[in-house]
């Protein structure tokens, strides 16, 4: 199912949504050519963070590539979203590709890397026709010289998208998660020093770099954040904030009213109302026992059952299991069976034990992913899981099985 | 003060026959479906076994990683 997908002009990268090369250099001038230790000190100053999930400080991870032994390195653009209700690096893709393609450039240049991997979802064919069209523009207008652009797509489950997942697909090996002994940053493509993230972050550090406007945001976190924020229906709408935007501007009554899950299906859940009070900011929301995670935001419907959402999402998520390692091709659906039969009165006990017990266990962070968004739940609703112990769930609807699945 | 390891497991390798587990029982437990559970770092007395562990492992799923650090 295709969501209807709504972009909305922001103050940094989305500045223009017009996609064109012309329109981009003149707003924001041609592309200078950092070496690595200006780059790294630019983005060191900035304090951009990556924005696939973890957060991780980019400059470290820039840093440990551009320190690795040996002289082959690559840089790879992860346009994937395995998550479905993430769009923020698709609404780049098709109106800012020239941000995005800056930024990777910038990188390359600086690694001494002709070559850059730009990995696209296979669902989405519309971003590598963005993509080509954006690159014969380049060409054209010789915006970064000789610079070589390898297309990939990505397969279309939720855990695609994951770094090692997408290091196998460019060398030629099934699309799948596999167990990294060392970080990406040091032995990523081809087993070499890889810088490898997300379109947002690039294209964050294509606007650093680019300047022309002031930064938006506060002194302690400058910048902006992609939103992609999908209702329980319908649209995504893709939004841009400064850091430091109160949660009341950004969502609407009825949304800041309901529980939202925040950081998409390996997210964190804010009960209802808990949002008001804050700000789009890591800090604030860290404090806040809550994260962001690749800006995937999930306000519930109103009246549905928070916990019987989270089942309907763990549901989903047991069937995402790349199969591959035992915990998580038993204990996904494990953990959902016994999260299912607590809901119809079973034992919450059995839930908790599944949860612990596949933490950690597997090639990548999905069953880890999986067991934060049950505890989350379990941990936020008090209410609704005393209610689901007596066997009276008072949501005024009964069931739902995903929330804002595209 | 000797330095401190982790058996990892390479899941998508390890098919759970539990070698392992009786080779290091008190290092390894088995989960209801017979996959290890690696309880803690690998003590210092521990270290052959683990080593053997990792040598006889059917699928070479086990690796023994050096901590570089021990806080
Ligand atoms: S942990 Fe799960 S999703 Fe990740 S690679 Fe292993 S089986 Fe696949
Ligand atoms: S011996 Fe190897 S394959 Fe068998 S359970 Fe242990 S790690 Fe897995």
């Amino acid at each position: 199912m295709s969501r209807a997908l709504d972009v909305l002009p922001g103050p940094w990268l989305l500045r223009s949504t017009s996609p064109g090369l012309e329109a981009h250099a003149e707003l924001r001038g041609s592309l200078p050519q950092l070496d690595a230790a200006s780059l790294l000190a630019l983005v060191e100053a900035s304090g951009l963070r990556g924005r696939g999930g973890a957060g991780f400080p980019f400059a470290t991870k820039l840093r440990a590539t551009v320190s690795a032994p040996g002289r082959r390195r690559h840089v790879v653009v992860n346009l994937s979203e395995g998550e479905p209700a993430s769009a923020k690096d698709l609404a780049l893709t098709l109106h800012q590709p020239h941000l995005v393609l800056d930024g990777a450039s910038l990188v390359a240049h600086a690694l001494g890397t002709r070559e850059v991997h730009v990995v696209t979802a296979a669902e989405h064919p519309e971003a590598q026709e963005a993509l080509l069209a954006a690159l014969a523009e380049r060409r054209k207008e010789r915006r970064d010289g000789r610079r070589r652009w390898r297309l990939h797509e990505a397969s279309p489950r939720f855990v695609g998208g994951e770094a090692s997942a997408v290091t196998e697909l460019i060398d030629g090996r099934p699309n799948l998660p596999v167990t990294s002994w060392r970080p990406t940053a040091l032995a990523g493509v081809d087993g070499k020093p890889t810088v490898l993230s997300n379109g947002e972050t690039y294209a964050q550090l294509a606007a650093l770099v680019l300047g022309g406007a002031p930064v938006p945001g506060t002194p302690a976190e400058p910048g902006t954040r992609l939103l992609s924020i999908a209702g329980p229906t319908g649209t995504t709408r893709v939004v841009e904030v400064a850091h430091g935007t109160p949660w009341r501007t950004v969502l609407s009554t009825t949304e800041l009213a309901a529980p939202v899950l925040l950081g998409g299906y390996h997210g964190t859940w804010a009960p209802a109302g808990a949002l008001e009070q804050l700000s789009v900011s890591h800090a604030d929301l860290t404090a806040a026992g809550l994260g962001l995670g690749a800006g995937v935001v999930l306000p519930l419907a109103p009246g549905t059952c928070p916990l019987r959402a989270t089942a309907g999402v763990t549901r989903y998520l047991a069937r995402q299991s790349a199969g591959r390692c035992g915990p998580c091709h038993q204990g996904l659906p494990a953990l959902a069976t016994a999260l299912d039969a607590f809901l119809a009165g079973g034992s919450l006990e059995r839930v908790e034990r599944l949860r612990s017990l596949v933490v950690g266990r597997g090639a990548c962070a999905h069953p880890d992913g999986t067991a934060r968004l049950v505890g989350s739940a379990l941990a936020a609703f008090p209410d609704e899981v005393a209610a689901h112990s007596d066997g009276q769930c008072r949501a005024l609807r009964p069931a739902l099985t995903t929330v804002g699945v595209r | 003060m000797s330095r401190e390891a982790d058996l990892r497991v390479d899941w998508p390798r390890c098919e759970g026959r539990a070698l392992c587990h009786e080779l290091l029982p008190e290092l390894i437990d088995l989960d209801p479906w017979g996959y290890p559970i690696v309880n803690g770092p690998v003590p210092a007395r521990l270290r052959p076994a683990a080593r053997e562990a990792v040598r006889d492992c059917p699928k070479l799923a086990l690796r023994l990683i050096e901590r570089k650090d021990s806080a």
